[in-house]
């Protein structure tokens, strides 16, 4: 059921900490490259379900929808002039964003890069 | 749908206003003005309705000869009418054809009296014309094409062929929705004219082209037109749908408003009480102003008191 999981998490800051540790433990000697392997396809399963059951942050966006995509279960969004409305009130905002959302069993969890 | 406004355009950009027209002048007056005018600037003024009507007044079915004498030339002149039936009354010159705005010529009596308030009434609605809410158009791209290449590649575009097996791709200008089979047919949906809909057809097929297909454009045809429009007036429709039966269906636990099965032209209308009108099923603009022109004579007879 590994391979059930997106992987697009490993390019996310935590995902790329976690790659470079598992290199440099492999260069050393310390882990086989099958053994990363395995961590990083745990990783994608433990960060997808996290995502899901944990995350309960809630945050709105306004923004122009320049570009959407559905293809393979995928939706691509490209917002421009987006602003995010915080639980915490605060604003963010950004000049273009793309957010890409993808089912993960029977919930959608949505990612951003 | 949404019901737009009421469009109070006299013409269809083809030619200026006619300002008299709304002007509440004795009627034989205003008669004269019409024929002085029609031949010195041989536009496409919508004289007929003043000059005095056939014999045939009020006829309740959907056909009656009036309506042929009130036929609404093409607004484009290289569109085929299919109703292209001479007028009746002989006073009306070849060249002026009576617009799509003009009233069914069994509303204005054949006696050149002053306008009562009613007939005042009638001369300025007849400024309604039905504006066109949807058009849909079929192309064959006449090529097969990868769904999945033109969903990766293209934007605004969906696929998810367990739902459905066309990609569903939108543009903004026009701002239209066109569904694309891989066998290289193509639906094009939601302009609100036939060039607006070839433009956009034409656009989808640039498209499928630049993502490396060999579209052609070919076998273009409008296949539905769809317009709608307000009467400004409450319509009982029981009546209606008790003296028309045979072209109505009025099943108000079923649906609010009346279908009308118009023969000809082959018209679906649904007429609601409010007065409001949509008309759909036409394949030339011509068709819906016909329709519109044609019920509008039997609505005037189940207005509300």
């Amino acid at each position: 059921m590994a391979s059930a999981y997106y992987e697009f998490y490993r390019g996310s800051s935590i995902g790329m900490a976690l790659t470079d540790s598992l290199d440099e433990l492999i260069t050393s000697g310390a882990i086989t490259p099958q053994l990363a392997m395995k961590v990083l396809q745990q990783f994608d399963k433990s960060l997808a379900d996290t995502m899901v059951k944990q995350v309960k942050t809630k945050t709105t966006l306004k923004g122009h929808l320049h570009t959407y995509r559905l293809c393979d279960d995928v939706w691509t969004f490209i917002v421009k002039n987006p602003t995010f409305k915080m639980e915490s009130n605060d604003m963010v905002s950004a000049p273009r964003i793309k957010i890409i959302a993808c089912k993960n069993g029977e919930a959608i969890e949505a990612g951003k890069k | 749908m949404s019901f737009a406004l009421p469009a109070r355009q006299i013409n269809f950009g083809r030619n200026a206003a006619q300002p008299f027209q709304l002007q509440p002048q004795p009627q034989q007056q205003q008669q004269q003005q019409q024929q002085q005018q029609q031949p010195s600037n041989g536009l496409a003024l919508p004289g007929g309705s003043f000059l005095p009507p056939p014999s045939s007044l009020a006829l309740p079915g959907p056909s009656p000869l009036n309506n042929q004498a009130s036929y609404t030339q093409p607004s484009q002149p290289k569109a085929p009418s299919p109703l292209s039936a001479p007028p009746l009354t002989a006073a009306q010159p070849t060249n002026a054809i009576p617009g799509p705005s003009t009233p069914p010529a069994a509303q204005v009596p054949s006696t050149p009296a002053a306008l009562t308030l009613e007939q005042q009434h009638i001369t300025a609605v007849e400024g309604i014309v039905p504006t066109l809410q949807n058009i849909v158009a079929t192309v064959n791209l006449d090529c097969r094409l990868d769904l999945k290449t033109i969903a990766l590649h293209a934007r605004n575009a969906e696929y998810n062929p367990k739902r459905f097996a066309a990609v569903i791709m939108r543009i903004r200008d026009p701002k239209t929705t066109a569904l694309i089979f891989a066998s290289g047919k193509m639906v094009v949906t939601g302009a609100k004219s036939e060039d607006d809909s070839r433009l956009a057809s034409r656009k989808y097929a640039r498209i499928v082209q630049k993502l490396g297909f060999d579209a052609k454009f070919s076998e273009f045809k409008i296949q539905n037109i769809v317009g709608s429009c307000d009467v400004k007036f409450p319509i009982r429709l029981e009546g209606l749908a008790y003296s028309h039966g045979q072209f109505s269906s009025y099943e108000p636990e079923l649906f609010p408003g009346l279908i009308y099965r118009m023969i000809k032209p082959k018209v679906v209308l649904l007429i609601f009480v409010s007065g409001k009108i949509v008309l759909t099923g036409a394949k030339v603009r011509e068709e819906i102003y016909t329709a519109f022109n044609t019920i509008y004579t039997v609505l005037c007879e189940f207005r509300k008191p």
